[in-house]
């Protein structure tokens, strides 16, 4: 018998379209109504955005391999999130500087967490959420003078608006596309991307044959603080307001969209579109479990056991072992 | 305690390679033999299958004449044999004490481990080398903390506690110094006037001498004599070990004159090169010239290999075409034109779970440019697995779905892309099959008489024999001859590897 096989990508997207054509049963669904059903699938696709981009970094440190994970992103996220704030001060002007800090200070932060890796040795997991803990002292202390600060309109209107009352796509998911042509062109058209699947498989190989790990592994972990930093940027200009634990929710969901979508835990294996697909699907089951009226521990539980029946089924599917 | 072993007609497959044809073993309370071969001959094998590290697929074991069969190394190790590894087979966060008492550490009566007895234990086995070693091997020191020469001491103190009847020193002897060699003989002595049999696997000649009072030679698989020390000179044996019948026609690459008639020049130079292992090594080739390197394994041929392409640091001058160059990461070898084929292909040459096309031009996506351009790519990848004849189910196909001799084709094709100057190549042949290995040839034939300079270490002495004009063999970390002409023998080949010093004109 032959062997279906579906990219994890196609199968997260396919699983995500199921549940969602599902969800038109529920009692509170869209029924047969198609406008009110686009508009449901619209609004969960621009809440996926934010998970998606901060996943983006994850992604990527998870392809870079041995043990690469980035658990300081969701605190770099209200880091982020809350200098966007005070920098804007409401001002429209101002929002290129506060974009132009966010993405610096996350890439300070990811390449600290890269030194660490690569220098001293230290597992990722530790070094990033030893730094995770570092950062969040900093909120505190930026916090305790009492965040004062405004989001400006033009964020307001380039993240969380519709492109103009005639076509109802957020902007925010227009965004997203863009972002994630240039991840794919990052990943699959560049020689960094190729240099980093090489370093998550193996690192002898890579060197051998002229990779700098080294160099490689430190722009990773920069180029992904960087990346968490962008996401900080996104989420303040949707919810308009900042507080301690903005981002730290972000932080299991990110590394589980990587999973979701197929990117080797391991290394060397994935994709950004994979990522994107579990986002949404991630997405979708808490906004489905949410209108069910589901308590939270319920939607851990099913968030929980999707990710683990995804992986269980890929890692079938492939066959690593070999 | 009287103990006799005897292997007979042992045969030992690994898929389809035949390690063992014919493998014969005697050994007897109260004597040392030597378990003599070349490479690749199945000396390693022949002590895997009478320590039961592997299983055997034909022949007979018998332990005092009775027959066995082993299917662990525990089980032969139940039955008082004890082996000594040539790859340690300590555990490095561990202290000396219990890396011996392992799984054997002496307990108090109420089940806990008596750190005082085993302390005790242990020093009593370190005082048989006492003097031999610095002051800090004791028996609480960790194993990562020890060097080499003291790694492989605890090594033969661990083999030693068991009290074994047989003992397999398999190359203990290549880490230790003259007085640690010394002192291990002495103890070896003692045995076996205690009554133990005692294994003896090495590839330095004067030691075999020194110590074996028989011997068992291997070669391709069978045994082809056995008999007393004393009857046999160091001459005969290499004679044994010596294959007579050759598989393969060979073309010799002669260095290509120039059209004026004059000598090629030199290419690269490589003067008193020294690393952990070698100690000292000088070397020319010329410009088309394939130098064959020779010698036993781990003789320090892979250390020449990786010093050259910037893997690892040395000590020494490297000149490429008379410039002074200094690599500190092979990526500056590779802009010099330089390419290595590394020697264990799966672990330092491939991205098993990537595609062929990827793996082709992991060294030179840089050319590409941004957006890479995959058209191009696909195509050059194309034009080099078409060139070397790759079977495969298409570029996107991950390397792990190809034979071995194919992945090999790969690691060899993706420095082919970047037509290099010079190849360092380690033993590109091993594990391939004969097919591929003919393709090979002609493959390296082809390359130096387009003028590239070609270092090739190959564990397979025909083949060096077969396509080199000059070979260089390698001894602990230093050239011990260099074979040309007249003088580029099986014989002589296999002599300096062994140590010999009248093999060629060292």
């Amino acid at each position: 018998m032959r062997r279906i096989s579906i990219s994890p990508p196609v199968a997260a997207i396919l699983l995500a379209i199921v549940l969602f054509l599902l969800s038109g049963f529920l009692p509170n669904g869209f029924g047969n109504d198609i406008n009110v059903a686009i508009a449901q699938a619209t609004n969960i696709v621009r809440l996926a955005v934010f998970l998606g981009v901060i996943a983006a970094g994850q992604t990527l440190v998870i392809i870079s391999g041995f043990e690469g994970i980035d658990l300081s992103a969701g605190s770099v996220v209200t880091l982020t999130a809350i200098l966007t704030y005070v920098t804007v001060k409401g001002e429209d002007d101002k929002v290129l500087l506060a974009l132009l800090i966010s993405l610096a200070v996350g890439a300070l932060i990811g390449f600290i967490n890269g030194l660490g890796i690569t220098f001293l040795k230290i597992s990722p997991f530790v070094m990033t959420l030893g730094m995770s803990g570092v950062v969040t002292g900093l909120i505190i202390i930026i916090n305790h003078g009492n965040v004062s600060g405004k989001v400006a309109p033009i964020m307001t209107r380039l993240i969380a608006r519709p492109l103009s009352p005639d076509i109802p796509i957020p902007n925010a998911i227009i965004i997203w596309i863009i972002f994630g042509f240039m991840m794919w062109l990052l990943l699959e058209r560049s020689t960094f991307g190729k240099h980093l699947f090489a370093i998550g498989v193996n690192r002898v190989t890579a060197k051998l044959s002229g990779v700098n790990v080294t160099v490689t592994n430190l722009a990773v972990y920069s180029l992904a603080g960087a990346l968490a930093g962008f996401g900080g940027f996104l989420v303040v200009g949707n919810t308009g307001v900042v507080f301690i634990a903005l981002g730290q929710p972000f932080l299991f969901p990110s590394i589980a969209a990587v999973a979701v979508g197929g990117t080797l835990l391991s290394g060397g294996k994935g994709s950004y579109w994979g990522t994107m697909a579990g986002a949404i699907v991630l997405t979708l089951i808490t906004s489905l479990l949410t209108t069910m009226q589901m308590p939270d521990s319920v939607r851990r539980m099913v968030l929980g056991a999707t990710l683990l029946v995804m992986i269980s089924i890929y890692g079938r599917q492939r066959g690593f072992r070999q | 305690m009287s103990v006799s072993l005897s292997a007979r007609n042992i045969v030992k497959r690994y898929g389809g390679v035949i390690a063992l044809s014919d493998g014969n073993l005697d050994v007897h309370s109260g004597e040392v033999v030597a378990l003599i071969g070349a490479n690749g001959s199945g000396k390693s094998t022949m002590s895997k299958v009478i320590n039961g590290v592997v299983v055997l697929d034909g022949g007979q074991l018998l332990l005092d004449d009775k027959p066995v069969r082993f299917s662990s190394p525990q089980a032969a190790r139940k039955m008082g044999i004890a082996t000594v590894f040539q790859e340690l087979s300590l555990v490095p966060k561990m202290t000396v004490a219990d890396n011996i008492w392992l799984t054997r550490e002496p307990l108090k009566p109420d089940g806990m481990i008596d750190r005082r007895v085993m302390r005790e234990k242990t020093e009593a086995l370190l005082e048989l080398f006492s003097g031999t070693f610095k002051a800090d091997l004791r028996p609480e020191t960790l194993v990562s903390d020890l060097h080499p020469d003291e790694k492989q001491i605890v090594e033969i103190l661990k083999a030693i506690s068991l009290n074994p009847r047989i003992l397999i020193l398999d190359e203990a002897t290549a880490s230790l110094d003259s007085r640690q060699v010394e002192r291990l003989f002495e103890l070896v002595r003692r045995w076996k006037a205690e009554g133990k049999a005692i294994v003896f696997v090495s590839h330095r000649m004067e030691e075999i001498f020194r110590i074996a009072d028989r011997y068992s030679v291997l070669r391709n698989g069978k045994t082809v004599g056995q008999g007393d020390i004393k009857d046999i000179t160091e001459k005969d044996l290499i004679q044994l070990m010596t294959e007579k019948e050759k598989v393969f026609q060979f073309t010799k690459t002669t260095i290509a004159e120039n059209a004026t008639g004059l000598e090629q020049p030199v290419y690269l130079e490589v003067e008193n090169l020294t690393t952990e292992i070698l100690r000292g090594v000088s070397l020319k080739v010329k410009q088309g010239e394939l130098l064959g390197i020779g010698g036993l394994q781990g003789q320090g041929q892979r250390d020449l290999l990786l010093a050259l392409f910037g893997d690892i640091p040395y000590q020494g001058i490297v000149r490429i075409r008379g410039e002074v160059v200094r690599f500190k990461h092979p990526r500056q070898a590779m802009q010099k034109k330089l390419a290595l084929v590394p020697g264990d292909r799966a672990k330092e040459g491939l991205l098993y779970i990537r595609s062929i096309l990827e793996n082709f031009l992991l060294p030179s996506w840089q050319k590409y440019g941004f957006p890479l351009k995959m058209k191009l790519a696909k195509r050059d990848a194309l034009a080099i697995s078409e060139r070397l004849s790759l079977v495969m189910a298409g570029l996107m196909a991950p390397v792990s779905s190809l034979s071995g001799g194919n992945a090999q084709k790969v690691v060899i094709g993706k420095w082919l892309l970047r037509d290099p100057d010079c190849y360092l190549l380690d033993d590109p042949t091993k594990g391939v099959d004969v097919h591929t290995k003919a393709e090979f040839y002609a493959l390296l034939t082809e390359l130096s008489q387009q003028g590239k300079s070609i270092l090739f270490y190959s564990s397979d002495d025909d083949e060096l024999i077969g396509l080199c004009d000059r070979v260089i063999v390698l001894h602990d970390g230093k050239i011990r001859a260099e074979l040309k002409g007249a003088s580029l023998t099986k014989e002589n080949l296999i002599a300096a590897s062994m140590g010999v010093s009248n093999g060629g004109e060292a």
